[in-house]
């Protein structure tokens, strides 16, 4: 199988930043894979899950996420945040095996909470930054995400509201 | 005509908290004035046992980590021979931090700026370019200095600034036996803070967060979507509390028998029980063992205690809930922040420590699915407090109908506000007494 272009692999990340962008969520739990993982660590851990990440979400608990923020009341995302994903760097890495390919991006998202901006918590403009690893399986109809791993570079200090898809 | 700003209005403790049949009312000043939390820095950071960190931390000898007792930074240390310190983090020469690391191992601090070394158990061990400047016994008492009190209890180490002050054990009170059934589900009695902790911080005052730890009215308001997603998932992607291997149904009902305590020392403990038939699931899960070893050793009646979801907020700085201790460091009268360590259940078994882990994630942390809209509100009060035309809190909720207990303290339904009360009782008592 040919490697997978820089441009596809582009296409495909920004398409997912748009899906998060305008809250198709739905449709961005469908770029995962049955047993895809959403993880954004704490430490500089190997292996997800021997250790505490500010996001270990396996499939049931990505759903979960998804259905309070589409169908339940959150407070602390009432208002909810408006995101921008500005996708950049993006390398293509070979890999031995032909079903999948990991991607690596940089990943900016600035989010904001309007609403009456004047008041304590909203109208602050906030950028989370970090580098992105993106493990995608090859799929006859497309390709499928099998692990997201986003290293926020303020992934170990005060963190405050991430209940946005990040 | 002179200007009298309000700050400069003598600060009567009675005026602020207002107690009085069917009355107790918190002035908004407590959550706003920058004095009142110079003085709070001082008489309840510096008047009480103040927790610095748990010993797990610090497993060898050599090995440190830093704290705050409320603004003032800490190091605190295990010297060679077990013991463990707390020195003020402040270079006795011209102030600056010897310690710039959240932890680590070292058997000597070096000031960066000119080089004075200190042991690990505070001593001045050097002076750079010594000869001729100070008098040869000049250095005896210039050591990193330490609050007066080091006290440990089940490996939580708490620093006390006041020489006279009371044993922690007996300042515990009733959180002691609450601490003790949590921390004995550990097959060896110990805990371990083994995985990184949770940081945030909000933009309110420290009483906030310590009064929500005990605070049982709010959930079904606040955190009505962790509800439905508990109604439609179970614990599909974890257990949150220790309703472990019981139904929601089951766990809808235990929350209405959730009682609260307010201690005299200013602790709010509360505690949903945990439901009776579902211990015959852990028996026979994948746990079996391990809950068959503590069923034996310490009885149906204790383990139910022990199984039960407790929340104990020792005040002033840190609660023991779930599977967390939440440490809470005041920055300013407006801010504060909030760590959260999961701990681990030494000599159970592994994959047990890591579904507790799993199931704390799942409510705690900026992204978790409860803990944020706590903090949320913690926003919008320090929002609605800007209409300080406002001038009371009102925290009268069960002050009809709370009870004593035998210990002396007062317990009442969960929804009350008695542990809140407590908070503020403490709060009175400490800023009534000068250091």
């Amino acid at each position: 199988m040919q490697s997978l272009s820089r441009a596809d692999a582009e296409a495909f990340l920004y398409h997912e930043a748009e899906l998060i962008d305008e809250w198709r969520l739905e449709d961005w739990l469908k770029l995962f894979t049955e047993d895809g993982l959403y993880w954004l660590p704490i430490g500089d851990d190997k292996e997800p899950g021997e250790n505490t990440s500010i996001i270990y979400d396996v499939p049931v608990r990505r759903e979960e996420r998804v259905f309070r923020l589409l169908e339940t009341p959150v407070p602390s995302q009432a208002p909810p945040s408006r995101t921008i994903h500005s996708v950049t760097n993006v390398r293509v890495q070979s890999e031995p095996s032909d079903s999948f390919v990991t991607v690596r991006s940089y990943q900016t998202i600035t989010e904001l909470r309007s609403g009456d901006f004047r008041q304590t918590g909203l109208g602050e403009q906030r950028t989370f930054v970090g580098h992105c690893e993106h493990r995608l399986r090859r799929d006859p109809d497309g390709l499928r995400i099998a692990l997201k791993k986003l290293v926020l570079l303020n992934r170990d200090i005060s963190i405050r509201n991430l209940t946005f898809i990040a | 005509m002179t200007l009298q700003p309000p700050q400069d209005r003598d600060l009567d403790l009675d005026q602020l908290v207002l107690e009085g049949p069917g009355t107790f009312r918190v002035h908004t000043r407590n959550y706003t004035d920058p004095a009142i939390f110079q003085v709070e820095m001082d008489r309840i950071f510096g008047g009480t046992w103040v927790f610095v960190g748990h010993e797990s931390e610090i497993p060898e000898p050599g090995a440190y980590k830093t704290a705050y007792m409320g603004v003032q930074p800490v190091i605190v240390t295990r010297t060679d021979d077990g013991t463990v310190n707390v020195l003020f983090n402040r270079c006795r020469h011209r102030a600056s931090v010897v310690c710039r690391e959240p932890k680590g191992t070292a058997n000597f601090f070096r000031c960066p700026y000119h080089g004075w070394v200190y042991a690990n158990d505070g001593r001045l061990k050097g002076v750079s370019y010594r000869r001729g400047a100070y008098e040869d016994d000049w250095d005896k008492p210039w050591g990193l200095q330490k609050p007066a009190r080091v006290e440990t209890y089940r490996g939580l180490i708490f620093a006390n600034m006041r020489e006279e002050a009371p044993s922690l054990v007996e300042n515990l009170g009733m959180a002691r036996e609450w601490i003790d059934r949590q921390f004995n589900m550990s097959p060896e009695g110990e805990i371990e803070l083994r995985y990184d902790p949770h940081v945030l911080d909000y933009h309110g005052n420290w009483k906030f967060i310590v009064e929500n730890t005990v605070d049982g009215y709010h959930g079904n308001f606040v955190h009505e979507s962790f509800w439905k997603v508990q109604e439609k998932f179970g614990t599909a992607s974890g257990q949150h509390g220790s309703y472990v291997e019981a139904s929601v149904d089951e766990l809808i009902k235990s929350r209405a028998r959730t009682f609260n305590i307010g201690c005299k020392e200013g602790h709010g403990l509360a505690r949903q029980p945990y439901p009776e038939n579902a211990v015959d699931n852990l028996l026979k899960g994948e746990f079996a063992d391990y809950y068959r070893e503590l069923d034996d050793r310490y009885g149906r009646e204790e383990l139910l205690r022990m199984l039960s979801n407790t929340f104990t907020m020792v005040f002033p700085n840190v609660a023991i809930l779930h599977s967390q201790i939440r440490v809470i460091r005041p920055i300013s009268v407006d801010r504060t922040e909030v760590t959260v360590y999961p701990f681990a259940l030494k000599g159970a078994p592994e994959q047990l420590n890591i579904n507790r882990l799993h199931g704390h994630e799942r409510f705690y942390g900026p992204a978790g699915f409860g803990m944020p809209d706590d903090v949320e509100m913690f926003a919008l009060n320090q929002q609605g407090l800007a209409a300080n035309s406002v001038d009371w809190l009102i925290l009268e909720r069960g002050l009809t109908r709370e009870e004593p207990t035998e210990s002396g303290d007062l317990t009442s339904d969960h929804t009350d506000e008695t542990p809140q009360r407590a908070i503020h009782r403490a709060w009175k008592r400490l800023m009534g007494s000068p250091s």
